[in-house]
């Protein structure tokens, strides 16, 4: 019983963190039509950095090296670790977001992730290179002296609570003419342009967004987790993120949470915990990995809208004035309503 | 012998190895004009078709690396008339088009390493005693990296100035819309681009491995973007850019590797990317209105 | 025509695209409260001249002042927030958006488009947006798209597709609307709409248009000054009547098949 529910429980951290980070990318892509294919760094950089703003001094004589090292209470660990993957997007952005070609764009955010991952893997004095950081405390662990399981569940609701702020966030955004806005934008960004729009400021926006929500679910996941190192974070990772948004339905964030559950949870969480093969250690997550890019595959193939697909704007009603209908049609008598 | 020329010396052979891997990149990339995020794991179906035939096969080496290259050629063909031609038949969008071959690429380098394990393999090649060109010296493997680039590059240079093919490449590199109206068959001109593309993948897969010596699945792919700072430099479907844009890339990233960390060498083929897309986005030979 | 009643002046652009000279040297005025036309045959440069007088590309010589202000070189943007809004030779609608959406894109300096208004302050955009949306029904209404509200705008046929063009367009309240053959590819009876709605709103809301267009018929029926242009060059300015009676022009446009084909269908 304890077991099934701790492990429910933590598949359902994982599915709230996933959300989030779908929420992310769809603001960048969804809504934008951004093409960040390093997702994942961001919430490397969220996590480390709330790591090394929690975690207290470096330890003269451990084997662990880091920067900083502040013992600084949790939210302020969220904040920290939320701005620095904001502001790790914008530098990318200020490179990336200039009137390219998407596909230039997609390298650039490709070659930053790769460029982050062997930086953050190579300098130990960061973040302990590649082995990681661990130990990092937990949100009131100390202080709520839970059982592993009970604390898991308080987690939970605490993953819950972060997950429905950025939901909503979200939403409001979609909602707004800013959300307005970039959905022109990913639909045709001269276009906008030429409307007054001012593009790189508003994909700038999104991107920035973007890499926060993901940063907060990288967050999320080193206080879950308590360590975090580069194996947890290739390129593989942020293609799950992908994977989720496509197939879930791409601009809509309840296609978003659909997709997490699909494939983050279903496929790659769940499968985690299945017995290895013998003589084939990695053959399980290979298989994943290759079910994962298929699923992709076959949803743009089969149904490119995703899951649950965009919806269309839907404004309040309000009554056109009275009579404006019969003025159109009196000033142009012949034509008022066919088309061409 | 100074550092400096030692240094060169590397630099060349890594150069040649671009080389080899950028034209097919950018060949592929303006022909088609999509990006194929999926070309590190061709690099690394040349290495490993390569290591089958020699190891398993017992191929010598050289015929072993034919092997390697058509086969390479296949798959990419295989990929493209299967997965991407029916993308690009329907009018899926340039944004798709790269969501697919991204999840081609993790598809087949999982592929590669389901079949060929995790671990590092590497070539039964004869170490041998370095041979001596002037200031230089080199492994025969390293000679036969930048001999086997030279012819083709030379090769290319000819199928692109003297075939059929490889006129209606270029045409279609330059238009497609415009050569599909003047009667080229595009269909067979794009799968044949895909062929050959797969071929210098495999090509420079196996040079790549040469080269490091000790290689595995992911060894090509994280490669990939210092191959498509050649191709951005030397201007997208420039075939001569992109063979200018690896030498210099590949220059820079050895002498960063001297002068900085050879952990942080490849970070300066990433500068040069950033500084080119900053400075001269359409790279140094621009295309009209590609860029 | 004195300087200063001009809203647009445009003086010796120029741009090549490696060989091609697209512009070589193009030189005119645009009277405020006109409608002008601006005509010429295929490969002209007209298209680039409406790009580069919008900021969609840089010139590489001339000036472009638009109601007082030096905008050369100035990203689209900017430009159109001085109120010159330009429309695209092919039809380009926000496609996976409703048509009504396609039109509430367009008011410019949105309170809604702030991040921190959008996040903390939502009501302060609620009265504006509430004012956007009933014009923007208005301006559906009056250009028969009503009932095409809430479809998406990609489902439009090719003649609605030029309505919505210009529909969203009045949406942004320009000073200046540059239209690039908004007439291309309609037929006879959209044609008399389009220019009845262009010679309203230019009553209604005083707006200037520039307009490329090859129909000559309708040139002459709308226009009130037209600028051909042949080879990257101004040739000339003056009424249809003027033009008819120019060597020059006749010789390179009205007459020897230069005439786009187009025009005739
Ligand atoms: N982006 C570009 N790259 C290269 N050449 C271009 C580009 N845009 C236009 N040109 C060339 O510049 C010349 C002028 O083209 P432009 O589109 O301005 O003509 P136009 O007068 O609008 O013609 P049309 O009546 O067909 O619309 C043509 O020769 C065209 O091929
Ligand atoms: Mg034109």
């Amino acid at each position: 019983m304890g077991v099934i529910l701790g492990y429910v429980a933590t598949l359902g951290v994982y599915f709230f963190i996933y959300n989030i980070f779908a929420f992310g990318l769809n603001i960048q892509f969804g809504y934008t039509g951004i093409l960040d294919f390093t997702v994942i760094t961001f919430m490397a950089i969220g996590g480390y950095m709330a790591g090394v703003a929690s975690l207290g001094p470096e330890q003269p004589g451990s084997d662990i090296y880091y920067v900083l090292g502040l013992s600084l209470p949790w939210p302020v660990a969220l904040v920290i670790g939320a701005a620095a993957a904001g502001a790790a997007g914008y530098v990318l952005g200020l490179i990336a977001l200039r009137r390219l070609r998407s596909d230039y764009l997609a390298i650039v955010t490709l070659a930053a992730g790769s460029i982050v991952y062997g930086v953050i893997g190579n300098a130990n004095g960061l973040f302990d290179g590649f082995e990681g950081l661990v130990g990092v405390p937990q949100p009131l662990n100390g202080v709520l002296k839970l059982s592993p399981n009970s604390y898991t569940l308080f987690f939970l609701g605490l993953a819950g609570v972060i997950m429905a702020i950025c939901w909503f966030v979200a939403e409001r955004i979609y909602r707004s003419p800013l959300g307005r806005a970039m959905r022109a934008i990913r639909e045709d960004l001269d276009v906008a342009e030429a409307y007054g729009k001012r593009t790189f400021r508003v994909r700038m926006t999104a991107m920035v967004i973007g890499c926060v929500f993901v940063g907060i679910g990288g967050v999320l996941t080193i206080w879950f987790v308590t360590a975090l190192a580069p194996a947890g974070w290739g390129t593989s990772e942020t293609f799950v993120v992908w994977a989720a948004l496509i197939v879930g339905g791409r601009g809509n964030n309840l296609g978003a949470v659909v997709g997490s559950f699909l494939v983050a949870v279903l496929f790659n969480e769940a499968t985690r915990f299945l017995p290895a093969i013998p003589g084939h250690p990695s053959l399980i997550s290979e298989i994943r990995n290759m079910c994962i890019g298929g699923l992709v595959i076959l949803t743009l193939w089969f149904r490119p809208q995703g899951a649950v697909a965009e919806r269309k704007a839907r404004f309040f009603e309000i009554p056109l004035r009275p009579g404006a209908l019969d003025e159109a049609a009196k000033s142009v008598p012949a034509m008022a309503t066919s088309g061409s | 012998m100074s550092l400096f020329l030692l240094t060169l010396g590397f630099g060349i052979v890594t150069s040649a190895v671009l080389a080899l891997a950028a034209v097919g990149l950018s060949l592929q990339f303006g022909v088609t004009n999509y990006v194929n995020f999926a070309y590190g794991a061709f690099l690394a179906f040349g290495m490993f078709f390569t290591y089958t035939a020699q190891s398993a096969l017992h191929m010598p080496i050289v015929l072993a690396g034919v092997f390697g290259t058509l086969a390479t050629g296949v798959v990419a063909l295989v990929v493209d008339t299967l997965i991407l031609e029916p993308f690009v038949r329907r009018g899926t969008s340039g944004f798709f088009l790269l969501i697919v071959t991204f999840g081609l690429s993790l598809i087949l380098l999982n592929l590669v390493q389901a079949i060929w394990g995790v671990g590092f393999d590497q070539y039964n090649v004869a170490a041998g005693s370095p041979i001596t060109l002037g200031p230089f010296s080199f492994t025969a493997a390293q000679i036969g990296v930048v001999a086997v680039a030279v012819l083709t590059m030379v090769a290319v240079h000819l199928l692109l100035t003297r075939t059929t093919l490889g006129r209606a490449m270029r045409a279609m590199s330059d238009n497609a819309p415009l050569a599909r109206a003047t009667g080229i068959d595009t269909r067979s001109v794009t799968r044949w681009t895909w062929f050959i593309s797969g071929c210098l993948a495999g090509l420079g897969g196996i040079t790549l491995a040469l080269n490091t010596v000790e290689f595995q699945a992911f060894t090509g792919n994280t490669f990939l973007f210092v191959i498509f700072a050649a191709v951005i430099l030397g201007g997208i479907g420039q075939i001569y850019g992109a063979m200018i844009g690896a030498v210099i890339i590949g220059l820079v990233v050895n002498f960063a590797g001297m002068v900085i960390s050879s952990a942080y060498d490849l970070d300066a083929a990433f500068a040069v990317l950033v500084l080119v897309l900053l400075l001269r986005p359409q790279g140094i030979i621009p295309t009209l209105g590609k860029a | 025509m004195a300087a200063d009643d001009e809203i647009l002046s445009v003086h010796d652009l120029r741009r090549s695209f490696g060989g091609v000279r697209a512009l070589t040297g193009a030189t005119f005025g645009v009277g405020r409260g006109t409608v002008t036309a601006l005509i010429g045959p295929n490969g002209a440069g007209k298209t680039t001249l409406v790009n580069v007088v919008a900021g969609a590309m840089k010139p590489q010589a001339g000036s472009v002042v638009f109601d007082g202000r030096d905008i050369t070189g100035r990203p689209s943007h900017d430009v159109a927030l001085n109120g010159l809004i330009r429309t695209f030779q092919i039809s380009r609608e926000y496609p996976a958006m409703t048509v009504l959406e396609n039109l509430m894109v367009s008011p410019q300096g949105q309170t809604g488009e702030h991040l921190w208004t959008v996040l903390f302050r939502p009501s302060r955009y609620r009265a504006e947006e509430r004012a956007h949306l009933e014009r923007a029904l208005e301006v559906l209404a009056d250009f028969g798209l009503y009932e095409k509200r809430n479809d998406y705008a990609r489902s439009l046929s090719g003649g609605q597709k030029r309505l919505l063009e210009l529909a969203r367009a009045v949406m942004a309240r320009p000073k200046l609307l540059v239209l690039d053959e908004p007439m291309a590819g309609i037929n006879p009876a959209l044609i008399t709409r389009l220019a009845e709605h262009i010679l309203a709103l230019r009553e209604r809301e005083g707006t200037t248009f520039l307009m490329v267009e090859h129909n000559l018929d309708v040139v002459e029926d709308m226009c009130d000054n037209v600028i051909v242009m042949a080879v990257g060059r101004t040739l000339a300015t003056g009424t249809m009547a003027e033009l008819r009676e120019n060597p020059e022009v006749v010789s390179a446009y009205l007459t020897g098949g230069l005439v786009d084909v187009r025009a005739q269908g």
